[in-house]
């Protein structure tokens, strides 16, 4: 094959790209359970470990203009380069909404939770499945399965509606409890908020394969506007 | 607005059929751009839209080339009008053996006798129009091939502007020009597009993405796709011309 150096620069600029996303997803599931568990030490060490993901990010998006200007891909391939490019950059924000839970962990105080947290947990874990398929439908370049993955962030968006109602429950139930509370709706937000941004790599794994943007409405499963 | 239309062309060099089938429209004001592998017959299209061809033997053309509506095949047409019309620069600069004013002079001269005073101010014109008039306003007995080769093209290019066309063909200009030859070629054909129709065929597809506005993928003498630049380089419908322009085909 002619471009037999450069297929292998894509699929290594893909692999680096699921790595840095393994690693994101793993911050997301950790920091919840750091959060549930009071792990003061483990939030630190996740902050650190957050250095390395930014690390990632500039380290790819370096490789991808190195293959811009040395390879000058055109069509599907500039497309996939584009894609990552702007994948590396959505990744990245979503660690730190995960290095975001981990300093909500470290505010507040070494005391009990105000509540066993259920909800949380089960919001990183949609938010990391989410995650997961999202890169899965760009490395198979399987357009239906991107369509369908923004579909499951109205069972996250429920949950944080849950979560903060149930906060605000406690708040009116005791005023005392209001600076934890606010803390722990500000964690759940960042989960919210980093499925959302899941929908975006979704959006990307269409424009690879269609060359078509698409914004596809988090709040409108399967919608396009 | 369309300047030329392409009705169904076949080109054939003696029982060889080299075109099949093309038809397209190439807008005025334009840059219209043709890339394909070697031997697809993107050269041989070029060389049709002036007839270039015709003296090569054995080569026939069935089907229409209409400029502005008239049939360049039709027996009236005369081809050294049709060539003043529809002007051409090569892949390498081939300046006559003269000075650099009398190569910008000749095709006046030999075309419409053009006086000495209205000459000095064509070449004048052609020269500014390509940018070379400050580099060699002083030098205008100076023999041609003592120029750079950039400033040999842009020669060229001038010496085509003096008959004054109305359509520049362009068979790959830059191919022998180094980085900066090539990108003032580039800009310069970037000016001229507000004022002619140009037609280019290049190898480099990096080239015909910057500079066109519409492109024309050739492939084994058929016209595989023909659509905006954007477009072809970035999402081309047809799978073979994203396989060539990814480089994966050609």
């Amino acid at each position: 094959m002619p471009r037999d150096l450069f297929e292998r620069e894509l699929e290594q600029l893909q692999n680096e790209m699921l790595t840095m996303a393994h690693a994101v997803e793993n911050a997301l599931t950790d920091a919840v359970a750091m959060l549930a568990q009071r792990d003061m030490e483990g939030a630190r060490a996740l902050i650190a470990r957050d250095r390395a993901i930014n690390q990632q990010r500039f380290d790819l998006e370096a490789q991808c203009l190195v293959v811009v200007a040395t390879q000058q891909p055109m069509a599907s391939d500039l497309r996939i380069v584009a894609a990552i490019l702007f994948n590396v950059n959505e990744l990245e924000r979503i660690g730190d909404y995960a290095k975001g839970i981990a300093k909500i962990n470290l505010r507040i105080p070494p005391e009990p939770l105000l509540q066993p947290l259920a909800d949380l947990p089960r919001m990183a874990e949609i938010t990391r499945a989410m995650l997961h398929s999202a890169l899965d439908a760009f490395v198979r370049r399987d357009v239906a399965l991107a369509r369908a993955i923004p579909r499951q962030d109205d069972a996250v968006d429920a949950l944080f509606e849950k979560v903060n109602q149930d906060l605000l429950q406690l708040i009116i139930a005791d005023s005392r409890v209001t600076a934890q509370a606010n803390l722990l709706m500000w964690a759940a937000h960042n989960l919210e908020r980093a499925a959302d941004r899941v929908t975006n790599l979704c959006e990307r794994a269409i424009f690879t394969v269609t060359g078509e943007f698409v914004e596809m409405d988090a709040d409108e499963p399967g919608q396009t506007d | 607005m369309e300047k030329i239309s392409v009705q169904h062309l076949n080109f054939f060099y003696g029982v060889k059929q080299v075109l099949t089938d093309i038809s397209l429209p190439i807008d005025d004001r334009q840059i219209t751009a043709l890339i394909g592998p070697s031997g697809c017959g993107k050269s041989t299209f070029l060389r049709t839209l002036n007839r270039m061809n015709d003296t090569i033997a054995g080569a026939r053309a069935e089907g229409q080339i209409l400029l502005d509506g008239e049939n360049i095949f039709a027996p009236t047409m005369e081809v050294t009008q049709l060539r003043a019309r529809v002007g051409m620069v090569f892949q390498r600069p081939n300046p006559f053996p003269q000075s650099v004013f009398d190569n910008v002079a000749f095709g006046p001269r030999i075309l419409n006798g053009a006086r000495a005073q209205a000459l000095t101010a064509l070449v004048e014109a052609s020269l500014r129009q390509v940018g070379l008039w400050d580099e060699v306003k002083d030098q205008l007995g100076q023999d041609a091939l003592r120029l750079s080769l950039g400033q040999q093209q842009r020669l060229c290019l001038a010496r085509t502007l003096a008959v004054q066309p109305e359509v520049i063909l362009m068979d790959e200009p830059c191919s022998a020009l180094d980085p900066l030859a090539t990108l003032e070629i580039e800009e310069l054909m970037r000016r001229l597009r507000e004022r002619y129709c140009i037609v280019i065929v290049t190898h480099n597809m990096q080239q015909a993405a910057r500079v066109s506005d519409r492109t024309g993928f050739f492939w084994l003498g058929q016209l595989v796709e023909y659509d905006a630049t954007q477009t072809i380089f970035t999402r081309p419908r047809n799978a073979l011309t994203e396989d060539y322009i990814t480089g994966r085909a050609g």
